[in-house]
């Protein structure tokens, strides 16, 4: 069949036009909240566990309520705060969204997020820890749930440590190893590895700096004072955290490249076999599980002054904008509940925050018997610490930590240029 | 209507199309850009005018000054590097080299792949502990290159990923110029007595002038607008000695949130574009000019 030009192009004209008006119809920006009246938008990221859950629990909130309906939306975590944002500022937001804790205060503060204080049940402020509860308040207010947590423990190779003699690793989080003695146990470990191996990684790089802040809380130091405005970072306890942590690059304690700017993660050396042990979160537990060929169990991190934690996970918020704020409420309730919020937990390797869940314990699908370190871990975190990293603030402070700590990791900068400058940045992001 | 009008109508209504995208997709962001630089906002709500005060703080701002010097030395290396070895590579592969096809494949194939994945093989590449160029030194007992934690190794480790990225497409271009130069050109330079560099110099190297005018203004504007490469290599770092203008951007934007500074710095780099290609549209003209 001959096709001439013409017709080829009026063709290719009538296939293409509904796909350009269809793309052009309303701009869909997916997940916003054009939900009819009983149902509600939820956008979330999540591992392929975490997603399960959270349509397992959504499923359960549809049997439970008759005629409500909530439509998921999960999105690549790359995508999740652009989208976010931009839907915020277009008007066009889900009713409800998933936000780490230390992103949390930039949304609450700005007025974006539903003060939910005349829409929950007055008791259940109750259902979760003190620290977690602490962590999404804002100005006395809570604007969200506290769905999950995680905090960091040590994941390392059983047979290294043993090579290199160290037979004795804490079993409880009263027996952690003082700085000096993790200080110790590394120079232990060096001494057994080739020189292209380091004895640890810690898990601070990109957003993750914000972990860094558990050596302050460890040496009982503050970086922000209870105002949540003045900076406090410049201190003993400041010092000898920058000191102590400064020491890991200069002594040759972790990589090179386990800075804070690098795109190697530390779990990444961890995987790859150059750092016998690695700070890492619970959610590593099923990839180590099915990627990590040699033995390796977890232990508490360092104490100093006490022990203390990095208060990772995340909460679920309501929108301002949400015209359903009485369903929105009760469906955050519905997720935070006892079983729920097990099957969650358990499913995805993650920690509870409801104090009943936390005092008897849960165990993971993967690993079970490493619930307990986690569960002990997260118990080292302290309403103060997790309500410093809730400020309004957060976003701007994690970026001073970053070059401020990079600058004493791999530059000259002193202990006392180094706090001068974290005081200085920190002050100016919360004016 | 005259045939005239006509046509003028027929002109308009076929680039109406063109012109309306351009106004919604570049023109009026640009526009809300220039706006937002003027405002201090986290993006969420009207944000407050604070007139040229994003302006004055960039004066003042080290990174700033850092990421403009990074974007300017990324810039004045990987142009003149990816169309010199583009030229070369299109030389070779326009005479008679064997496998021509397939070298050909082989060099434009890095067009095919995305900023994002090339960054991926780069960290793959350059990692200081388990990278590729790591595990050849250990093998080979020769020194170990800081690529992620030395500022201008970091930077070097970005430039190799850009060329190895770029050079196909200058390679390409080139090479269609080349198979548009008049065979008699180099017949008559050579019976003048012209050696091969002189062939190349004073016949080749002219008459590839329009794609070099090309390459110089694409090369200067992607490397001014690099991103994705300098994101996931090395995250900016170590110590901001491979932050670029865009990446600073991006931080600034969306995660200090402090939305009116990200937009001056995007419109400084958008003025600094268009004066630096004005100027080698200029020069380009006068030359043309006096030629």
């Amino acid at each position: 069949m001959h096709v001439s030009r013409r017709s080829f192009l009026a063709a290719l004209g009538a296939v293409a036009t509904p796909t350009v008006l269809g793309g052009c119809g309303g701009f869909s920006t997916g997940g916003g909240s054009s939900s009819g009246e009983g149902s509600l938008t939820f956008t979330t990221w999540g591992t392929d566990a975490e997603l399960a859950g959270f349509r397992s629990a959504i499923a359960a909130f549809q049997e439970a309520n008759d005629g409500a309906r909530v439509e998921l939306n999960a999105v690549p975590y790359e995508q999740m705060f652009t989208n976010i944002d931009a839907q915020l500022q277009a008007g066009n937001p889900p009713d409800i969204f998933r936000v780490p804790y230390y992103t949390f205060g930039s949304y609450a503060g700005r007025g974006q997020l539903l003060d939910l204080t005349p829409h929950l049940s007055g008791d259940v402020q109750h259902r979760f820890t003190p620290q977690a509860w602490a962590a999404v308040q804002s100005e006395g207010a809570p604007y969200g749930v506290p769905h999950h947590t995680d905090t960091s423990a040590i994941l390392y190779d059983v047979q290294a440590l043993a090579d290199a003699g160290i037979d004795r690793v804490p079993q409880t989080l009263e027996e952690a190893w003082t700085w000096e003695e993790f200080a110790e146990v590394a120079r232990q470990l060096q001494e057994s590895l080739s020189s292209d191996r380091s004895p640890f990684a810690y898990n601070w790089q990109g957003n993750g700096v914000t972990r860094w802040l558990s050596w302050l809380f460890e040496a009982d130091g503050r970086f922000l004072e209870e105002d949540l405005v003045t900076p406090a970072i410049n201190s003993d306890a400041g010092a000898a955290a920058v000191e102590f942590t400064t020491s890991f690059f200069r002594d040759n304690l972790v990589p090179r490249n386990n800075s804070i700017s690098s795109s190697t993660y530390a779990a990444d050396s961890w995987f790859a076999g150059t750092v016998p042990m690695v700070f890492a979160g619970a959610f590593l537990i099923p990839d180590a599980e099915a990627t990590y060929e040699r033995e390796w169990a977890a232990t508490f991190p360092p104490r100093r002054e006490r022990s203390a934690g990095d208060f990772g996970g995340n909460a679920l918020v309501a929108t301002a904008q949400t015209e359903q704020p009485d369903l929105v409420a009760q469906f955050l309730e519905f997720v935070t509940e006892a079983e729920q919020m097990q099957e969650f937990c358990a499913g995805s390797s993650l920690l509870p925050t409801r104090a009943d869940l936390v005092e008897q314990g849960i165990e993971f699908d993967v690993r079970p018997e490493l619930s307990q370190v986690f569960l002990q871990q997260s118990s080292a975190v302290r309403a103060q610490d997790s309500g410093q990293v809730a400020s309004p603030d957060m976003s701007s402070i994690i970026t001073v930590l970053q070059d401020g700590l990079e600058a004493s990791f791999l530059g000259d900068a002193d202990v006392e240029t180094t706090l001068a400058t974290l005081s200085d940045g920190i002050e100016a992001a919360t004016q | 209507m005259t045939a005239r009008a006509r046509e003028a109508w027929a002109g308009y209504a076929f680039a109406a199309p063109t012109l309306v995208l351009l106004g919604v997709f570049v023109l009026l962001p640009l526009g809300g850009a220039a706006v937002i630089s003027l405002q201090e906002t986290n993006g969420f709500g009207a944000g407050t005018f604070v007139g040229l005060d994003n302006y004055r703080q960039l004066v003042q701002d080290p990174v700033f000054w850092r990421a403009s010097l990074n974007t300017a030395l990324y810039t004045v290396l990987v142009t003149p590097a990816a169309m010199a070895i583009g030229l070369g590579l299109a030389l070779l592969l326009d005479s008679a080299l064997p496998a021509r096809g397939v070298l050909r494949s082989v060099l434009i194939l890095p067009m095919a792949i995305s900023g994002v994945a090339t960054a991926l093989m780069g960290v793959l590449i350059f990692d200081e502990n388990s990278g590729f160029l790591a595990q050849v030194s250990l093998a080979m007992g020769l020194p170990q290159v800081d690529w992620q934690t030395h500022g201008p190794a970091a930077f070097a480790s970005v430039v190799i990923m850009t060329l190895w990225w770029r050079v196909g497409f200058n390679m390409l271009i080139y090479l269609a110029g080349l198979q548009g130069v008049a065979p008699e050109l180099y017949e008559a330079a050579r019976l003048d007595g012209a050696n091969a560099w002189q062939r190349l110099r004073h016949v080749t190297v002219p008459q590839l002038s329009p794609q070099s005018f090309f390459l110089v203004i694409l090369n200067i504007i992607y490397s001014f607008q690099v991103f994705d490469i300098v994101f996931v290599m090395t995250g900016g770092g170590p110590e901001r000695a491979t932050t670029v203008l865009v990446t600073y951007a991006y931080d600034t934007g969306f995660v200090t949130r402090d939305q009116g500074y990200a937009a001056a710095i995007g419109v400084v780099l958008l003025a600094v574009t268009l004066v630096v290609t004005g100027l080698r549209w200029r020069a380009e003209r006068r030359r043309e000019e006096s030629e």
